[in-house]
């Protein structure tokens, strides 16, 4: 009976010293997501009249077609009299995943809302509502929050501001229903001399360590300011507990502002993790009295940028967005300032980055650079099944030039480009979706 | 006595109307040339109003006097006329938008007797004037006279008080669905040693606008999922107080009517909701508080005779607020989520002050040449003000903007072949200055691109003609190179619902219009009298509310370029005054006209119909008058009107499938009404019934308007 004890006191000391060595250990990582690819998929297009629709108030409509493919054998993709008019009732800017759109809608019934798009008999789309829920606790305005997936992406994060963008709020959502599952406030608060955080700040979930990344600014005072008087900070966030881990202030010389902060990635895409779990960020740094482009990394394992790495060296301008193409390569869209600084300027163009060496070279078609586009916020390229789909605006000025809206597909494997369909000129051409039909 | 009775039934409603009661002296205002015949004691004249369409300029005239007794506001009658449009966003007090021939409501402008109406307070409006001191309506469409000294782009609306010679006293009281009170007095004192005249008014409005909202989502019980229900509004209180006293002597050695004013108006109103019913409010609320000075001098023969001389002067004090201090989001059942956001402006919370202080002096001196040829030069000066403060913001900057504007007009009119030809010139200067302080949300209210002061000067200039061939057809054309200086709402915003954008440039219209019109008279007392209106509107840098459906709010910006063509007419059908038979319908087109966007690139949009505007509605009114029902000198009259807007789209027609699109859907709205009246129409009551057939009604993209509703009234006028 003593032997048949001190078995057991010996096998249950083996078994919690081999509980104790796992849970200490450094997590192992996790191989992150493969590259999107989507079995069955359409391309929603998003287009809007007169002005770009992107990050600002609408006025003149926005119009979504979807279609199946994008490849040059494909009809012109016409908005007359097609397409679904969604100005009234959902904002261009969603979360999406699979098949479907999670938003705050335009029309400000109270809530968040799950849909999806698809099209009938006659091959006309038309939004079709999977479920809305009114927010329990914390309230949220159409455009203004950030998101990341948890838990394999059952469980959707929403992270927003309040009180005059004084309070930092969160919401965990199913993402079956909606249902708001848990909410609170992050314990962050402004530092001394600072007056508000940013509108949503940026949210994502790092797989290789299980933790949720929010970067955020401080800034003098609610609304606009510029790079140099604002603080990115990052906050590590336990997603089980929504705790904050570590909060450090990211030094001026690092990076001022993130590339975007009121609109979270909605529409652009600024934050993207490769292979081994390094984590991108795309954000801004005065140089000469000009806010430039910059793409820090933090390196997996790390908690914090490297600041001695900067994978878009000599910027022409701001660094708009970032998404990974695999095998170290990224497709940038940014902007060369000596060209414009406006919204509508022609002066965005689109560059693939070698994360390895920070090089970076003008994506080109039969040679030639693919043309200048107008539209600071935008999000005219989706990266799926091995290929980005890259949409370049038509605008040229004056009638007799004015081109049509061309889709051109870069291989990510081969860097060949190809030509893809054109889309009816005279609208603003802001985004593409790859979406899942089922 | 009797014989003055009987000839004024016979005349009234044949679109000749006069005033039938109320009135103790029998002004039969027919004009030369006016047949004058007596035939089973039937008069034939014309009114005012009907000399007035006749004019050489494109002209809807309304009597109000006659229907003072059942109106509830001004915006019910002028709603019904040919070419007329009132978007209303909802119940009484509620804002609204006024359109002549399809120019929007900012387009036109208001006078109160010649004067700015808006110098009574910006919150007094045609919706909350009291309908018994106005005699007549005038509407001008398009072109508009110069004595006006008016910027007006798409038209006027001059309000007429009513003038009577003899002392009365005037006392109305309504009441009506969703707690709806109205009261109105005025009344006339002559004193009889000094000569000296006393016009006092007294008005006051009040509604819980508690009317029921169908199809709105709310909570259910444990908060997880949104239900559909109807329930009431719970937010959406109006009062309007308004009070006058007016002064002054009549028909002296030196002036024909001097009269000093001084009056004060009140306007408390809740907000119930943003630019669409989605977005509920539960708690923001908006004041005003207006004080006015005013004289007026008016002379004959001023210093030589044929000349004439109206001048007057207008000070106004206004201070209104916006108190938006409350991080609550609302549903429909008054339940409510303490968010992050401010209501109204879904940003901090705000107590706005908007002080605007608003100078006018009018001076119009117009000198008979010779017979049938007169000329006039007038000078209009509108300087407004607008300081704004915050007593809850700390970040907010205080801002004092200044609109100034001198218009000098001259104008010469002809009146040839025994008065069938009239012809009309004129030619205004318009100087318009602007100092801009507001720096508030520079990216958004333009203030970024328009800093300190700036001065422009434009020019406008135009002519109307009109021939009577025969009594039943005559013809008429007008045309204006006319000028709309932005106003200040559009400019400054309205501190709650609608962003300021002072970068806003001046409109710039080329007029035309042109109509026929006559009168058959039938014999028997049955009498068919027409017009119509063909016209054109070339419109340059367009004033058009937009709606920012993310904020809820609404911003005014200019589209380069819109033009407007469309026709309206009625046809009015009279017998004997006892019948009266009225219809009209109006079309327009506008389309866009910019080719290029800002950025150079050609406009999807270009000759695209203009999205949110109605285009094409009608009305009709049926009545019948009945003589000595049970009491002797009693009339019983009988109303029914039918009005009918069709659907519009909100967003650009083209694009996007037909299914998928925002629609304001088909209106269909009947209302009636019965007035019975006594003594000579000392004593009024009705009963009017609005939305008859409570049907769902959107004059704007979800605002529902209210369903059914009664209103009684009783009115006593001795």
């Amino acid at each position: 009976m003593k032997e048949l004890k001190k078995c057991f006191v010996i096998l249950a000391f083996a078994l919690v010293s081999m509980v104790m060595a796992v849970s200490c250990h450094e997590p192992v990582p996790e191989p992150e997501p493969e590259p999107v690819v989507l079995k069955d998929y359409n391309f929603d297009l998003f287009v809007c009249a007169v002005k770009h629709g992107g990050m600002s108030k609408n006025k003149n409509g926005t119009y979504v077609r979807s279609v199946s493919a994008l490849t040059a054998d494909q009809p012109r993709v016409e908005f007359t009299g097609k397409g679904i008019d969604i100005t009234e009732d959902y904002t261009l800017e969603s979360i999406t995943r699979g098949k479907y759109y999670y938003q705050v809608p335009q029309k400000a019934t109270g809530g968040f809302v799950k849909f999806h798009i698809e099209r009938d008999a006659a091959g006309e789309e038309r939004i079709v509502e999977d479920a809305e829920v009114p927010f329990k606790d914390n309230v949220y305005s159409a455009r203004k929050y950030t998101h990341a997936w948890i838990g394999d992406s059952t469980t959707l994060v929403i992270v927003g501001t309040a009180a005059k963008t004084t309070k930092i709020i969160w919401s965990k959502l199913a993402e079956s229903n909606m249902a708001v599952q848990s909410e609170g406030t992050f314990d962050i608060s402004l530092p001394e001399g600072f007056g508000a955080f940013s509108t949503s700040g940026l949210l994502t979930y790092r797989k290789s360590d299980g933790k949720l990344y929010y970067f955020y600014l401080t800034k003098p005072a609610a609304g606009l300011s510029d790079a140099a008087t604002s603080v990115t900070h990052i906050a590590v966030i336990d997603p089980a507990t929504m705790k904050v881990e570590s909060d450090t202030a990211v030094p001026a010389s690092v990076m001022e502002e993130t590339a975007g902060s009121a609109y979270g990635e909605l529409m652009q895409n600024m934050i993207m993790q490769d292979e081994a779990g390094n984590l991108y960020v795309a954000g801004m740094i005065t140089v000469n009295d000009q806010e430039m482009g910059i793409l820090r990394r933090i390196p997996v394992g790390s908690k914090t940028f490297d600041p001695s790495w900067n994978g878009f060296p000599n910027p022409e301008g701001k660094l708009l967005t970032v998404q990974y193409l695999g095998d170290g390569k990224a497709l940038s869209y940014s902007r060369d300032e000596s060209l414009g600084t406006k919204i509508d300027s022609k002066s965005h163009f689109y560059s693939i980055i070698n994360l390895t060496d920070g090089s970076r070279s003008r994506v080109k078609y039969n040679g030639t650079d693919l043309q200048y586009c107008g539209g600071r916020f935008s999000q005219r390229s989706v990266v799926v099944n091995g290929k980005a789909y890259i949409g370049v605006g038509g605008e040229v000025e004056g009638e007799a030039e004015a081109t049509y809206p061309t889709i051109y597909i870069y291989d990510c494997k081969t860097g060949a480009v190809e030509k893809g369909v054109e889309l009816s000129k005279g609208f603003c051409f802001d985004i593409i979706r790859a979406m899942e039909t089922e | 006595m009797r014989f003055r009775f009987i000839c004024l039934l016979g005349l009234s409603l044949l679109g000749y109307i006069v005033p039938l009661w109320g009135q103790d002296s029998l002004a039969v205002r027919g004009t030369l040339g006016d047949t004058l015949q007596l035939s089973n004691a039937t008069v034939t004249a014309k009114s005012r109003e009907q000399r007035l369409r006749e004019g050489a300029f494109a002209v809807g005239a309304l009597n109000i006097r006659l229907q003072a007794s059942t109106l509830q506001s001004l915006t019910q009658a002028i709603d019904r006329t040919a070419g007329i449009r009132i978007r209303e966003e909802g119940g009484v007090g509620s804002e609204f938008d006024l359109s002549i021939n399809g120019m929007s409501g900012n387009s036109i402008r208001y006078f109160l007797d010649g004067m700015p109406l808006d110098a009574k307070g910006t919150g007094m409006t045609l919706a909350n004037l009291p309908v018994n001191i106005i005699d007549r309506v005038e509407i001008y469409k398009g072109v508009i006279p110069a004595s006006f000294g008016s910027d007006a782009l798409g038209g006027a609306v001059n309000i007429i008080t009513s003038s009577r010679a003899r002392n009365y006293l005037d006392f109305s009281y309504g009441i009506g669905s969703f707690h709806t009170h109205k009261a109105d007095f005025n009344a006339q004192y002559t004193g009889k040693k000094t000569g000296l005249v006393f016009k006092p008014v007294l008005s006051a409005n009040y509604s819980k606008n508690d009317y029921l909202m169908r199809d709105v989502k709310v909570r259910n019980e444990d908060r997880t999922a949104f239900v559909i229900k109807d329930l009431p509004r719970f937010h959406d209180d109006y009062l309007s107080l308004f009070g006058q006293l007016e002064a002054g002597v009549q028909d002296r050695s030196w002036t024909d009517a001097f009269f000093v004013s001084a009056s004060v108006s009140k306007i408390d109103k809740d907000v119930q909701t943003g630019a669409t019913q989605d977005h509920v409010i539960g708690m923001a609320e908006r004041h005003t508080l207006s004080y006015n000075v005013a004289a007026r001098y008016e002379k004959a023969d001023f210093l030589t005779e044929g000349m004439r001389l109206h001048a007057s002067v207008s000070q106004t004090w206004d201070h209104s607020q916006t108190i938006d201090t409350t991080y609550r989001r609302y549903y429909w059942d008054g339940s409510y989520i303490d968010g992050g956001y401010s209501e109204i402006r879904r940003r901090g919370k705000t107590l706005r002050h908007y002080q605007r202080p608003m100078t006018v002096a009018r001076t119009n001196l117009s000198y008979r040449i010779a017979e049938g040829h007169d000329l006039a030069l007038n000078y209009l000066l509108n300087r407004a003000g607008n300081k704004q403060t915050d007593t809850w913001d700390k970040d907010f900057e205080p801002t004092d903007d200044v609109l100034a504007k001198h218009i000098i007009s001259l104008s010469y009119d002809q009146s040839l072949l025994s008065g069938r030809l009239n012809n009309a010139f004129f030619i205004k200067d318009f100087v318009n200055h602007l100092k801009i302080g507001q720096n508030e949300m520079p990216s958004t209210t333009g203030a970024d691109k328009v800093k300190g002061s700036d001065t422009q000067n434009y020019v406008g200039y135009g002519a109307g003609s009109r021939y009577l061939l025969f009594e039943e057809l005559a013809v008429k054309g007008s045309y204006e190179h006319s000028i709309r200086l932005p106003i200040s709402r559009e400019l400054l915003g309205n501190g709650s619902t609608i962003y300021a954008n002072v970068a806003l440039k001046p409109e710039i219209s080329e007029n035309f219009n042109l109509g026929l019109f006559g009168t058959f008279d039938l014999g028997g007392g049955h009498t068919i009298s027409y017009e119509t209106n063909g016209f054109v509107r070339l419109v340059d840098n367009y004033i058009r509310a937009t709606v920012m459906e993310t904020e809820s709010m609404m911003q005014y910006v200019n589209v380069d370029a819109v033009h407007i063509k469309g026709v309206d007419g009625e046809i009015r059908y009279d017998w004997a005054g006892r019948l009266h038979i009225a219809a009209n319908a109006s079309y327009d087109d506008s389309r866009d006209m910019r080719k290029y966007t800002q950025s150079g690139d050609l406009s999807v949009t270009y000759r695209n119909r203009t999205p949110n505007r109605p285009w094409a509605y009608a009305n009709t009114e049926v009545s019948y008058t009945f003589s000595n029902v049970v009491l002797t000198g009693s009339r019983l009259r009988l109303t029914a009107d039918y009005q009918w807007v069709h659907w519009f789209y909100l967003t650009w027609e083209a694009f996007g499938s037909a299914s998928t699109k925002s629609k304001v859907p088909t209106q269909h709205l009947t209302n009636a009404s019965l007035l019975y009246s006594w003594h000579e129409g000392r004593y009024n009551v009705s009963l009017e019934c609005t939305n008859l057939l409570d049907a769902l009604a959107f004059d704007n993209y979800r605002l529902q308007k209210p369903g059914r509703a009664l209103f009684l009234k009783f009115r006593l006028f001795l």
